[in-house]
């Protein structure tokens, strides 16, 4: 037991001293905060048709872990599925493949690793729960009603994505586009279960285990209001103009089938778990040589010119050409070759729907996501220095600063550009000059969002949780994270827009210069 | 050309210093650096190719500021860094028209001084092969060519050696020799002799402190008639290495034949010619 305890310790305490972390606890205080409304907010994020539950102990314990439940699906997933990956690349993983543990052991223990930085987080949402309580809760304490939620909910949820998180690592690896396309489906897939009508038994399938929570809260609500619709929607919906009521929640009434079933979810996490373990390959080198093209690995069987001698003096003279057009040029080539080549067949594919479906489907799935499934691309555009190890003599050529993060931001720029030039030739014979100046500004803002994250905490995982929820947030119509004019198309909205690019430029911009004289 | 180093300080927190007051003058010709694990070798480097401020002190090329004027070095400088990686997308070609576009060269000419350094380096037949595909040996052998994209004036290699086969190791100081001509090359390495091959002078670090500086024969003379060696039972090793410094020891039967230093020579041993590893060893362990 200790060998497991020493593993998901160090695990643990690896992930937990990294910024990205730091910056989630942080982003999460803020989030947990937003989870539980005033009554004069504007918004709710449960609701049962007009109705919303006043903030007593048990509103507040089931709407936070109700809302804790999805989020950390959507940014735990990112922020924990590089454990097995992180021992590959330190070289751990071969050290680790001598010892005695097992395939299954192992999977285990990384898994709980996981558990525990994502119970860290739902321990943040629960003091920021309880202070909600204290500030703007109301009745008496109920710490039941208050934390069963957590317990039967959130705790199974977040231990079902730690699994998934690892499942993910053994089967794609380093297939990381196809990762993010399977993991998008497979979210959408549990939200929609989730959403679905009260249909009876319904409420076991869910693995995020909310259902049947909300369920209670609509019958508690047709308690009160036989006339009232049974919609439930989870999630912020802005509704200034709906009227909204308020209901007494008294909180769930246990019920044995649904404790078997988040009993049931748990067990098939460790199933999938021993499956993948039959998988995995334990970091044998040959398999990760076999994976990649075959036609490449005998080179040096190939070699058959002998070596001439360099005489520097010699060698053709070079001029001076201080121009960036070769930088940019070397940047856009590589973000191209990044993921499978059969990858860009999913792109040209995203890019004939943006010429052809209607353009508010456009602006809302079809964009969002194309941008998203090249998060890949994105994520590592300005870390890559420091994650291939070439940093040291990058950064002390000529001008780095200027010539190679504004060629990277170019290179990504029109990257964007290129995916989204159906629908900005389509704006353009439409005369909507106002809407193709909205996209190019949300590509650089993407970009610069990219180069931003990376910078700040020195890796990609921050990027791609933040993006990963602003994409599922637009797709679901919350208009506050728009960031190429989904929903806003007014001048206002331009301004603020280049006011953010210009704060995350800048700050880059300062950050790498430090950076380059601090390696 | 004269790269001087004034009084440079590398402080991490109150304790810890990377180099502690340095100073050296490095003219034309190649210095080697020595020094065990953390003496500040690398530390020094990456303060002469700009990517590492200084504490305190100044570096003066040719009377300019360096860490006020980097651009100024950076023209001028090749530097192949301990650890570096490549970009495993990309092929020898495209990695190096890369790095000579980052250093502001390029030209009609580029294509062919790519050419004549990848043959130099003996990768011409995988030059349009994905690096990501390339041995370790390979990928340093990758590290050297860009370092000679540019007409360097300066040039730093640390650990360059590392992952090389011997024969592409003796290429390699072939190579170095050839560059000295013109140019200030500074190289640190852990082994010895490649030092002890090419090296005009010789500086040796220790705690982030220049403790030796000159010629290598210089260096050497320090212990000139001082090294001995001496067959000696193995149960008598312990209580001899207390009284003197040993250098090195061969297992010979029952016995130990024990290379060592000593002020005056002993009954019954050999004297011997000095290295330059007998000196860094001495000057290491004795200071």
């Amino acid at each position: 037991m200790s060998f497991y305890k020493n593993i998901i310790k160090a695990d643990y305490l690896q992930r937990s001293r990294s910024y990205v972390f730091l910056i989630t606890l942080l982003v999460s205080v803020y989030v947990a905060y937003t989870f539980v409304p005033g009554y004069d907010s504007g918004y709710s994020t449960v609701r049962v048709g007009n109705y919303v539950g006043k903030n007593n102990s048990a509103w507040i314990g089931h709407v936070t872990a109700i809302m804790a439940s999805t989020f950390l699906w959507i940014i735990g997933f990112y922020l924990v599925n590089n454990g097995i990956k992180r021992d590959k690349e330190t070289g751990v993983g071969q050290i680790i493949a001598t010892t005695s543990i097992s395939n299954f052991g192992y999977l285990l223990a990384k898994t709980l690793s996981n558990f525990c930085v994502l119970l860290t987080i739902v321990f943040i949402i629960i003091l920021m729960a309880l202070g909600l309580y204290i500030f703007r809760g109301e009745g008496n304490f109920d710490f039941i009603q208050f934390i069963l939620p957590y317990l039967l909910a959130t705790f199974p949820s977040i231990f079902l994505v730690s699994v998934l998180a690892i499942v993910f690592e053994v089967f794609f690896g380093n297939k990381t586009n196809l990762m993010n396309v399977v993991f998008l489906f497979l979210f959408g897939a549990a939200i929609a279960i989730t959403n679905a009508g009260t249909f009876p038994n319904f409420e076991f399938l869910d693995p995020f285990g909310i259902k049947f929570l909300t369920n209670q809260m609509v019958e508690m609500v047709n308690l009160t209001d036989a006339s009232n619709t049974n919609y439930i929607s989870v999630g912020y919906l802005f509704s200034n103009k709906i009227k909204t009521n308020y209901f007494d929640f008294q909180g769930s009434s246990l019920s044995i089938l649904y404790v078997l079933s988040r009993i049931i979810w748990i067990s098939i996490g460790f199933g999938m778990l021993f499956i993948t373990s039959k998988f995995f390959n334990r970091f044998d080198a040959k398999v990760i040589v076999l994976s990649q093209k075959k036609s490449e690995n005998l080179i040096l069987n190939e070699i058959k010119t002998e070596p001439k001698q360099i005489i520097l003096s010699d060698l053709p003279k070079m001029n001076a050409q201080f121009g960036i057009f070769p930088i940019i040029k070397t940047e856009f080539l590589m973000l191209i070759r990044k993921g499978p080549k059969w990858f860009w067949l999913v792109n040209f594919g995203g890019m004939i729907a943006l010429f052809f479906i209607p353009i508010n489907q456009v602006y809302t799935i079809v964009l969002p996501v194309l941008w998203f499934l090249q998060i890949n691309r994105w994520a590592d555009l300005a870390t890559k220095e420091k994650f291939f190890g070439t940093s040291n003599f990058i950064y002390s050529s000529f001008k780095p600063l200027q010539r190679l993060l504004t060629s990277q931001i170019i290179a990504g720029f029109l990257l964007t550009t290129l995916l989204s030039l159906p629908i900005i030739i389509r704006e353009f014979i439409n005369g909507n000059l106002f809407a193709v100046i909205l996209i190019i500004m949300g590509g650089l803002v993407l970009i610069s969002f990219a180069v931003f994250s990376g910078i700040i905490s020195g890796g990609k995982r921050l990027f791609e949780i933040v993006f990963f929820g602003v994409t599922y947030s637009i797709v679901n119509g919350l208009h506050f994270v728009d960031y190429f004019g989904a929903f806003h198309h007014d001048f206002k909205y331009l301004i603020f827009l280049i006011v953010v690019l210009f704060f995350l430029l800048a700050t880059s911009f300062l950050v790498r210069k430090h950076e380059i004289m601090n390696q | 050309m004269e790269l001087v180093i004034k009084n440079i300080s590398k402080q991490y927190n109150k304790t810890k210093f990377g180099l502690q007051d340095f100073s050296i003058t490095i003219e034309n010709g190649i210095l080697g650096l020595l020094g065990p694990n953390g003496a500040g070798k690398s530390t020094l480097m990456k303060i002469i190719a700009t990517i590492s401020n200084p504490t305190s002190g100044q570096i003066l090329l040719d009377g300019i500021d360096i860490s006020k004027n980097p651009n100024e070095i950076r023209k001028i400088l090749g530097y192949l860094p301990q650890d570096f990686g490549v970009y495993p997308n990309l092929n020898a070609y495209e990695f190096l028209e890369y790095i000579a576009a980052l250093k502001g060269i390029g030209g009609a000419n580029l294509k062919e001084r790519i050419t004549q350094l990848l043959e130099g380096v003996n990768l011409i037949d995988a030059a349009k092969k994905p690096i990501g595909t390339y041995s370790g040996g390979m990928k340093q052998r990758i590290g050297i060519a860009q370092v000679l994209l540019n007409d360097p004036k300066i040039l730093i290699f640390d650990e360059p050696t590392v992952g090389l086969d011997p024969e592409e190791r003796v290429r390699f100081r072939n190579l170095i020799s050839d560059l000295a001509n013109d140019c200030i090359v500074i190289l640190s390495s852990h082994i010895v002799s490649d030092i002890e091959t090419i090296a005009d002078k010789v500086a040796i670090m220790k705690n982030g402190q220049l403790i030796s500086h000159g010629y290598q024969q210089d260096i050497i003379d320090v212990i000139k008639n001082k090294v001995f060696e001496f067959e000696i039972n193995s149960n008598d090793l312990n209580s001899f290495k207390e009284k003197y410094l040993i250098l090195n020891t061969i297992r010979k039967k029952e016995n130990i034949l024990v290379r060592f230093i000593a002020n005056e020579k002993l009954p019954n041993v050999t004297i011997c010619t000095a290295t330059l590893e007998d000196a860094y060893l001495y000057q290491t362990k004795n200071k």
